[in-house]
């Protein structure tokens, strides 16, 4: 009788990076079908394309490099899904196509993929359609600020996303329950963003903060665990200098914008807050 | 689920190591008849006989832990035993006869190490799902353990004690109910499984020590160990029995999975016949645990004193996913007892960065494998932190 012998574990637990990212992507479909809902057409064919165009241009690529295919992961329907729903519904169609293509070649593939990138990819491909073309990626109209009746459906919407904060935050309960995204970056960054509002003196600007935009910037594009730092003390750090930008960057009116480039200069000190973070282990020394 | 005693084989193979530490000198020899609970190897540590016989051999034979160890092979008579006569006890005695009578904790260092005060005991008696041996003893014996921990704390002078046992387990409630008459022992509900190796942890957290690198926690006045150690206690005050026994989990793909109280020395073979057959090809065969235990070349391999579990695989039960890249999702450094970076050290080692390495602590990795159990992208941590920390040991020999 001869047996198999490995190093251990023997068993691993039933995640798997394909279930964080599919995870993630269901947890982000009420607020699609919300979106849908309540802009009609144009949503659906915005999402639609995105992530078309998202998983598309990634086949070429591989392909291209002779690289295996990593389209079932599921990180390319992601990241189209999230450039999607950050997107102005009246935006002409070519606009997300381009900011899709955009999204995975240069921050997704050049920086190495799944698991190597620095910079959110839907992150960076908005960023760039924004100093492209910042006319078309104006959001139309801005949430009814100060009436909390629109936390479940908000007519007032500009983006997609900010169709119902209340289906935002459904998803995003999801995710940090199942541990998908990084609870502490993204609890530390909600509550302390909540507490800080009235405190600094921004009362007014306070509902801005309950939006879709908000909740998804915050669980779903912060708290991502590819771009977020991985050190326990360095999430915590993450989140409260985060908020902060946050909170300089509304204290300039920049509503949504200015949430996605503090996320982005997040990104950028990440992996210099992971180490200088490095932890001792237990017994110090 | 009731602790069900294993029918003694017909020979049994009891190592000359079955704890941190060098092979104890065999005091028997080919030929001698030897009864229950004598004395057959000694050294810095103890070894009784668990059957009354006849010594076949004594030699190299495998290991739970994959080498071949000294071993003692004896055959049984008629599958008999004799009993052992309680001895007569005293308060002073007892020090002396907890060490005499060969007490390992699963980490495989003997229960009393040191002569040091110690202030607080920590009983780890966490489980994960394929063992519950701990779980089964508190079930079927609860007073019988606070026996051996009241005596255990009376030698060493402990004023205070924590059982730790997992949220959840119906040992709970029973350990509850045991300690109401003793306000200095308390039992303490945790979320997590502590492995063996996580002794530090287990101090720091609840008795508050910090218990520096590279020391024990004994040296905080603080005594980890375990509810198997504290059965033993029991065994060997009151019934003069030496640790000759072991409760042990058989679990997968068994007859019928129990926990088993079983004879040191007893092959695997027998125990899982004994809990009904494989049920299917067998294909992997792993001691103490599906995380943390460690895959056996031979079903031959007897149970020792640091055994709390064997688990049966079948091909369908056996992990052979292909690696994913990184994501940097956190959970291994979450999940890590010791407070370590197991991503980091997986990157580096794979690219031998081992000076890398060295900076990161690898040394002080306790191997429990929670973190590659939890990694989604299925990465054999593991196995890559023991290629890291034999990179370090080469690195470190030829400066």
């Amino acid at each position: 009788m001869t047996y198999t012998i490995s190093p251990l574990p023997h068993v691993k637990s039933n995640e798997s990076v394909k279930r964080v990212m599919w995870g993630t992507v269901a947890a982000l479909l009420p607020i699609t079908i919300a979106a849908i809902y309540l802009f009609g057409l144009p949503a659906l064919t915005i999402i639609l394309v995105t992530v078309i165009t998202a998983v598309v241009t990634e086949i070429v690529i591989y392909k291209a490099a002779s690289q295996p295919i990593t389209i079932s992961d599921g990180n390319a329907v992601l990241i189209g899904l999230l450039l999607a729903l950050i997107m102005p519904p009246e935006v002409p169609i070519w606009v997300p196509i381009i900011g899709a293509a955009f999204a995975i070649a240069v921050p997704k593939y050049i920086f190495g993929g799944t698991g190597t990138f620095v910079f959110h990819p839907a992150l960076v491909g908005f960023a760039f359609l924004l100093a492209a073309w910042p006319t078309l990626m104006g959001s139309g109209s801005t949430p009814n600020l100060g009436s909390f009746s629109n936390l479940l459906i908000e007519t007032g919407a500009g983006r997609l996303v900010e169709a119902s904060p209340v289906l935002v935050l459904l998803g995003g309960a999801f995710v940090l329950y199942k541990k998908y995204v990084d609870r502490r970056v993204a609890l530390s960054a909600t509550i302390l963003l909540l507490l800080l509002m009235p405190i600094v003196g921004m009362g007014s600007q306070l509902p801005y903060v309950l939006t879709g935009g908000y909740f998804l910037g915050l669980i779903f594009l912060a708290a991502d665990p590819i771009t977020s730092p991985v050190t326990k003390k360095g999430r915590l750090v993450y989140g409260t200098v985060l908020v902060l930008l946050i909170l300089i960057q509304l204290h300039f009116d920049a509503y949504f914008t200015g949430m996605c480039f503090a996320v982005l200069l997040m990104n950028v000190f990440s992996p210099f807050i992971d180490r200088t973070t490095i932890p001792k282990p237990i017994g110090g020394k | 689920m009731k602790i069900v005693t294993i029918k003694t084989p017909d020979q049994v193979i009891i190592p000359l190591q079955q704890h941190d530490g060098a092979v104890c000198d065999s005091l028997v020899s080919v030929g001698d008849i030897v009864s229950v609970g004598q004395l057959i190897g000694d050294g810095e540590f103890r070894i009784h006989s668990s059957v009354s016989g006849e010594v076949t051999a004594v030699s190299e034979l495998p290991h739970p832990t994959g080498k071949d160890v000294l071993s003692v092979v004896i055959k049984t008579h008629n599958g008999e035993k004799s009993e052992i006569e309680p001895v007569e006890l005293s308060a002073g005695k007892i020090r002396r006869i907890i060490r005499e009578s060969g007490i390992v904790e699963p980490n495989g260092h003997p229960t009393l190490r040191t002569k040091e005060d110690i202030d607080t005991i920590i009983v780890n008696g966490t489980n994960t799902w394929d063992l519950s041996s701990h779980e089964a003893l508190m079930l079927d014996h609860p007073s019988e353990i606070v026996y051996g921990l009241k005596a255990l704390m009376e030698t060493v002078g402990a004023k205070k004690a924590f059982i730790i046992i997992e949220l959840g387990s119906e040992a709970l409630h029973v350990m509850r109910t045991e300690t109401i008459p003793d306000s200095n022992i308390k039992v303490i509900a945790t979320p997590g499984y502590y492995p063996p190796g996580t002794e530090n942890t287990l101090a720091k957290k609840f008795a508050k020590k910090k218990v520096p690198r590279g020391s024990i926690p004994e040296d905080r006045g603080v005594l980890v160990s375990s509810i198997a150690a504290m059965k033993a206690i029991y065994d060997a005050l009151c019934d003069g029995e030496p640790m000759i026994k072991k409760v042990v989990t058989v679990a997968g793909a068994v007859g019928s999975p129990r926990n088993v109280l079983v004879d040191i020395g007893v092959p695997i073979s027998h125990v899982i016949k004994e809990c009904g057959g494989c049920s299917g090809t067998p294909v992997k065969i792993i001691v103490n645990g599906a995380i943390s235990g460690a895959a056996q070349y031979s079903d031959e391999v007897p149970v020792i004193k640091t055994t709390t579990g064997i688990l049966v695989q079948t091909e369908s039960g056996i992990e052979r996913e292909a690696p994913a890249p990184c994501i940097n999702c956190a959970w291994c450094v979450d999940e890590c007892p010791i407070g370590l970076m197991p991503h980091l050290l997986y990157g580096y080692a794979d690219s031998a960065q081992f000076d890398k390495c060295a900076e990161l602590y690898i040394g002080d990795c306790v191997e429990c494998g929670m973190c590659a159990y939890v990694c989604p992208s299925k990465l054999p941590i593991v196995q890559i932190i023991r290629y890291g920390k034999h990179g370090v040991a080469e690195m470190e020999a030829s400066e």
